[in-house]
């Protein structure tokens, strides 16, 4: 299994530095495209911005919403181009089966990606001149809340094995990520307060930006709860993407029939 | 169930004494709902050997894809079983670690990275550690005479390379089970050669090679047996040998230079040849043919020749056969 993970790294290493051209072009729009964004709604609608109060929130929240974007998209993008270009039988030809392969690809393009990422906060904090704390901690609610990513990287991963196109989906995904992850869910009172636990990936960020932006530390209760919701994302996603193999099998479509 | 499992699990990877390494029994697969179904494969068993070429012949659209993927645990068969080196790859993800396969088309592996780098990733992906991963990928490169391509993307290689890198990946794991699906597709005429050799080589290591082509003559020449299918169903199985054999008469076809005179030409009649021109048919014992070649003394001969039917006039016949019985 280490040397699955080893090899997936150096896979994603050397398709990412023969061929950095998408990567890069990615991360610049998609920094630039913010940056464009945060000025105006600023502008629009002064410091109360509904997206959080503060925009140290605000930047947490968006640079949680790319990392997630890399990683939900990350399996069924790849799924859909190697069954274009035809290596996907030979991905599910192996002996530890599908599953554990896509993880160890979800991790290692997540190393990669998390890499690319802290250049994309510096470059953000320079430009919104924020400040972020970097407590320890922060390694704990960040687990959970990608743990619910892969999670979903399996769903979407499960679509794209099930109806092969999956732009659309993506796409529209993408907004409503944006919405749960922008979205200050912790602050909400009444039942919001605790239904909250049970949307994908909500209490991990909040803990995320109380440890980040709100410099408060660390609460285990809720932290159990928000690795709860981890676990509990990332095996549905899991298992719908199990029956996904099994379906695609069952049509033969691995390949793109 | 438990149980099953765990003396499953226990038993060694040990070379199975049994020399049986594919088994198939009733094969079937329906695609489609509705209008849509098709019985794209019916009740297709095959049985491969230790160091035995199979070649699976049959016209576009019979199936034969859909069989390989089955047994490669892609396809879900809808019936019938598949046993790989004595367990089920649709049940064990483990038997997959005795089943190396080139699927059909020319993308096979990744094309942005070199060859070392294809074999050492597909050698983890199929369980080999890393380091023999490594070590085996240079001898099979070695082999296969691509080793000064070793660090070349495998898009800026020759098709004939890639094809070569292809069945090197296949055996990266040192599977019992080779399956090759149209592995000389699109490849000229010395790559075609090259290929050939390899699956020679290949089988004579004591792997069993399940190979489909549509080139008759790479079939006739490499198999042991052959299994044509037609519309899902096998319509022949037998030894190549002895299906060439089958289908050969015993005529022969002599040649000479020049005509023949009145009376030649009705002594040969007389002896039962049929007289074209130059060209002379007989189908008689061979102790007349004596007769016959001194009843054309003192022509020059260009060839005498025994009609032995070949792959192609099999395949043709016993396609179209089974298609006038059908309909
Ligand atoms: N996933 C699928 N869904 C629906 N029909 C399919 C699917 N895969 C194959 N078929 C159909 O099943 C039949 C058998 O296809 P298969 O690919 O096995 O044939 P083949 O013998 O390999 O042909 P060829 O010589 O052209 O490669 C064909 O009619 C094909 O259209
Ligand atoms: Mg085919």
């Amino acid at each position: 299994m280490m040397d699955l993970l080893y090899v997936e790294l150096k896979r994603t290493w050397i398709q990412f530095i023969r061929y950095p051209a998408e990567v890069i072009a990615g991360l610049i729009i998609t920094t630039s495209v913010f940056y464009g964004l945060f000025l105006s709604a600023r502008y629009m609608a002064g410091p109360s911005f509904a997206f959080g109060d503060r925009l140290d929130a605000v930047v947490v929240g968006y640079v949680l919403w790319t990392l997630n974007l890399y990683i939900i998209n990350d399996i069924a993008i790849g799924l859909q181009s190697e069954a274009q270009t035809g290596t996907l039988e030979q991905v599910f030809l192996s002996p530890f089966g599908a599953p554990r392969v896509f993880l160890a690809r979800a991790v290692a393009s997540l190393a990669l990606r998390f890499t690319l990422l802290v250049g994309i906060v510096l470059l953000l904090m320079g430009l919104s001149g924020s400040r972020l704390s970097f407590p320890i901690t922060l390694i704990f609610p960040f687990l959970s809340l990608v743990m619910a990513g892969y999670g979903f990287a399996f769903m979407m991963g499960a679509c794209a094995l099930v109806f092969k196109r999956v732009q659309q989906i993506l796409g529209i995904f993408q907004f409503l990520l944006l919405f749960l992850l922008a979205a200050p869910f912790e602050e909400s009172t009444g039942i919001m307060q605790s239904l909250r636990f049970l949307l994908p990936m909500i209490p991990s960020t909040g803990l995320l930006r109380d440890l980040m932006a709100r410099d408060i530390g660390l609460d285990w209760a809720t932290y159990g709860l928000a690795l709860l919701n981890g676990i509990a994302y990332l095996a549905v996603g899991l298992f719908v993407f199990r029956w996904a193999e099994r379906m695609a099998k069952k049509r033969g479509s691995l390949s793109g029939y | 169930m438990q149980l099953a499992h765990r003396l499953d699990s226990e038993r060694p990877v040990e070379p199975i004494r049994d020399s049986i390494v594919l088994a198939t029994r009733d094969l079937t697969k329906t695609y489609g709902r509705g209008k849509q179904r098709f019985e794209a494969v019916k009740h297709v068993s095959l049985t491969l050997h230790r160091g035995e070429v199979l070649a699976f012949l049959g016209p576009n659209g019979a199936g034969k894809t859909t069989t390989i993927k089955m047994i490669a645990g892609l396809v879900r068969p809808d019936r019938g079983q598949v046993t790989v080196a004595g367990a089920d790859p649709h049940r064990r993800p483990s038997a997959l670690r005795h089943i190396g396969a080139v699927l059909e088309g020319n993308r096979n592996l990744y094309w942005r990275l070199t060859p070392e780098e294809n074999l050492e990733y597909f050698g983890v992906l199929r369980q080999v550690p890393r380091k023999i991963a490594h070590r085996r990928g240079l001898e099979l490169l070695d082999r296969f005479e691509l080793l000064d391509k070793r660090q070349t993307p495998v898009q800026k290689l020759s098709r004939g390379m890639q094809q070569k890198l292809a069945i090197a990946v296949a055996l990266i794991h040192n599977p019992q089970l080779l399956l090759l699906d149209e592995p000389t597709l699109g490849l000229d005429v010395e790559a075609g050669e090259t290929v050939k050799a390899l699956v020679r080589q290949i089988a004579q290591e004591g792997r069993a090679i399940l190979l489909t082509t549509h080139q008759l003559d790479v079939a006739e020449e490499l198999s042991d047996r052959v299994a044509i299918i037609r519309r899902g169903r096998i319509i022949a199985e037998q030894s190549t040998e002895s299906l060439l054999k089958e289908f050969s008469d015993s005529a022969y076809q002599l040649e000479v230079e020049g005509t023949l005179t009145a009376q030649q030409h009705q002594k040969v009649t007389q002896l039962g040849g049929r007289v074209d021109g130059s060209h002379i048919t007989y189908a008689g014992t061979p102790p007349n043919l004596y007769a016959l070649l001194g009843a054309l003394h003192p022509l020059p001969l260009v060839s005498v020749q025994r009609d032995r039917a070949d792959l192609t006039q099999v395949f043709l016949k016993l396609v179209k056969d089974t298609q006038d019985s059908a309909s």
